[in-house]
């Protein structure tokens, strides 16, 4: 069976979360099928430029044709449109040039997609907000597979999207509350889902004592591990934490781990280490009390998973519904909606050992069940074997 | 696990939040936590510092017995009897002015504290107010953009049907009129047949005349 993953970047280098996980399944299902990524030759996010060459190109043993973007995309123009389009009434046309600003523009991708739809078994598309999944999925509907990492933002509402969701032939969600969003915005209820998400490899060892040292950090301390920016919630925690300790008095830290785009501010218990390396980052959560998790949109948090992975109970945002679903349906995380809920929720957890004890077991527990690349597999597997009986 | 073996698990730390530790049920944490702070007292804006030197009303320390009235207190209190009906007139004559305008000024000085303090309350409750509304005005703003785009879908669509069935009229008149024209065409051809038939009635007769003779 061949199988083409069409992302909009793909790399060794990127980070982002729809591509890692992209790259992930790709490198994971190569086990299984004749894989083939297509993407657009871009590194920066932005603005889409190409950085990479054109062409074929092998990435961890997987082959990698890219397209070149022929229009960048300008920021600027891309916010005022997308502002417009969010708050005043529109027509589909200015949906269509919004999508267009979106990017990343490559025609020649779908050009390709086109020319060689009958090469391929299946097309699966991640990101649904992007050039390449509208047209390619309305190029080849029939032997398309969705993965929409679609978070709970105003644009899943916009009306080009409601069409798209019902014509792939499978969706592949990366949690419950994503499949009923998606459900809800387009009435696609018909088409076959499946919530699957991603899996990650954690680390047997870890060296929370080097770390510990190396970092000269000797109290016990909570740790937030992704990009530091208000679009996180990493503002309102800030302000929380520091209220938190001001009220109760208490010691605990707080480690900042990732790039940053907001100023922390400067207080003794608030450590920024900054960029780790995947050991570092492993070390430095087998070494906390617990993650906070603050982001108010995630299709799936990787990190969180990790946490649990590593037996480490999590205190989320509650209006992001993922990672509140998460928590109840895992029994590992607790989440707060404000201030009061966000200080009685840690002192819950800082005062009882024993409930980050039993959260982090659950944690680990949800993990194994649902996140490991075995499952991960088999749940992939199940759709296109599920799409296959359907053919006959 | 009961109520009871669940609060024999709760420590003290986590002032009275019940957890079933071998069976973890965070929405019921959750729950607890919720209903914790909806129990506790909404907490106001800070008051602005009151004097300490300053106590109006203050009552006296609790714990000290009242002492024994001596014979000094006892002429004291004979004389303040007597001098009773003239105090308003003794104050006057004795206490300086600059006390009382000093106590009207105190007094002054703690209204205007306390106006502040119900100044900033109100501030507080109408600033929590706006929040609170603008929330809603948000939700309520959300789901009538929801129903504009499906009011929208709906008369793009009675648009479509309208067009459609203008079109559909337009076919039917232009029918109707073809229809009508051949009507009379047909009509004219019966009139003509039926002229032909008396035609050759005639000529029949004729023919029959003709043959007779």
């Amino acid at each position: 069976m061949k199988v083409a993953f069409v992302v909009q970047r793909y790399g060794l280098e990127i980070s982002g979360g729809a591509e890692l996980h992209c790259r992930w399944v790709t490198e994971h299902m190569q086990k299984y099928w004749d894989v083939q990524v297509l993407t657009t030759r871009a590194f920066d996010y932005i603005t889409w430029k190409d950085h990479y060459p054109k062409g074929d190109d092998l990435v961890n043993n997987v082959p990698v044709k890219r397209f070149s973007v022929t229009k960048p995309r300008n920021p600027e123009r891309f916010g005022r449109l997308q502002n417009y389009i969010l708050t005043n009434e529109h027509r589909k046309e200015d949906e269509m040039k919004w999508l267009d600003e979106e990017g990343p523009l490559s025609p020649s991708l779908i050009r390709y997609i086109d020319e060689h739809k009958n090469d391929f078994d299946y097309f699966v598309f991640f990101s649904y907000r992007y050039y390449h999944s509208y047209w390619g999925i309305n190029t080849v509907p029939e032997k398309s597979i969705l993965v929409p990492t679609a978070e709970n933002d105003p644009v899943v509402h916009l009306r080009i999207f409601k069409d798209l969701f019902r014509k792939p032939q499978a969706f592949i969600y990366n949690s419950v509350e994503e499949r009923k969003m998606i459900n809800r915005v387009s009435m696609n209820d018909h088409v076959l889902g499946e919530v699957v998400g991603v899996g990650t490899v954690v680390p047997s060892e870890v060296f929370v004592d080097d770390f510990r040292q190396k970092y000269d950090i000797k109290s016990d301390y909570l740790i937030y591990i992704g990009r530091i920016d208000k679009n996180k919630g990493c503002a309102e925690l800030f302000e929380f934490f520091l209220r938190f300790k001001k009220e109760t008095g208490s010691d605990i830290k707080l480690v900042l781990v990732g790039s940053t785009l907001l100023k922390i501010p400067s207080h003794p218990d608030i450590r920024y280490l900054g960029f780790l390396s995947e050991e570092e980052k492993f070390s430095a959560l087998a070494g906390s009390l617990a993650m906070i998790m603050p982001s108010f949109y995630e299709s799936l948090s990787m990190v969180t998973l990790e946490a649990w992975a590593k037996r480490k109970p999590v205190l989320a945002n509650a209006r992001c519904e993922v990672l509140k679903g998460q928590c109840l349906r895992s029994n590992a995380g607790l989440f707060y909606e404000d201030q009061d809920e966000f200080s009685e929720a840690l002192n819950l957890l800082l005062s009882s050992p024993q409930l980050t004890d039993a959260m982090g077991k659950n944690g680990e527990l949800y993990f194994n069940q649902n996140y490991t690349w075995e499952v991960i597999e088999n749940k992939y597997l199940s759709v296109v074997d599920q799409l296959e009986k359907r053919k006959e | 696990m009961t109520d009871e073996k669940k609060q024999e698990k709760t420590s003290e730390g986590e002032q009275n939040i019940k957890i079933d530790y071998e069976n973890i049920d965070v929405a019921d944490i959750m729950d607890q936590i919720k209903t914790k702070i909806a129990a506790q007292p909404k907490k106001e804006p800070e008051l602005p510092l009151v004097e300490s030197n300053y106590i109006p009303y203050a009552a006296a320390p609790p714990g000290l017995p009242p002492e024994a009235p001596s014979a000094k207190s006892k002429i004291k209190a004979l004389l303040l009897k007597i001098m009773k009906p003239f105090s308003p007139l003794i104050r006057l004559l004795v206490l300086p002015v600059s006390h009382e305008l000093a106590e009207t000024v105190k007094t002054l000085d703690l209204t205007n504290k306390k106006l502040d303090y119900l100044s900033e309350k109100l501030h507080h409750d109408l600033f929590q107010l706006n929040e609170s509304l603008n929330s809603r005005i948000e939700v309520v703003d959300k789901s009538m953009n929801k129903r504009l785009d499906l009011a929208f879908d709906d008369i793009g669509r009675i648009k479509e049907y309208t067009k459609l069935l203008h079109s559909l009229s337009h076919n039917v008149v232009v029918e109707m009129t073809k229809l009508k024209i051949e009507e009379e065409n047909l009509k004219i051809k019966a009139r003509i047949l039926e002229k032909d038939f008396e035609f050759l009635g005639r000529r029949e007769k004729a023919l029959e005349d003709q043959v007779l003779k």
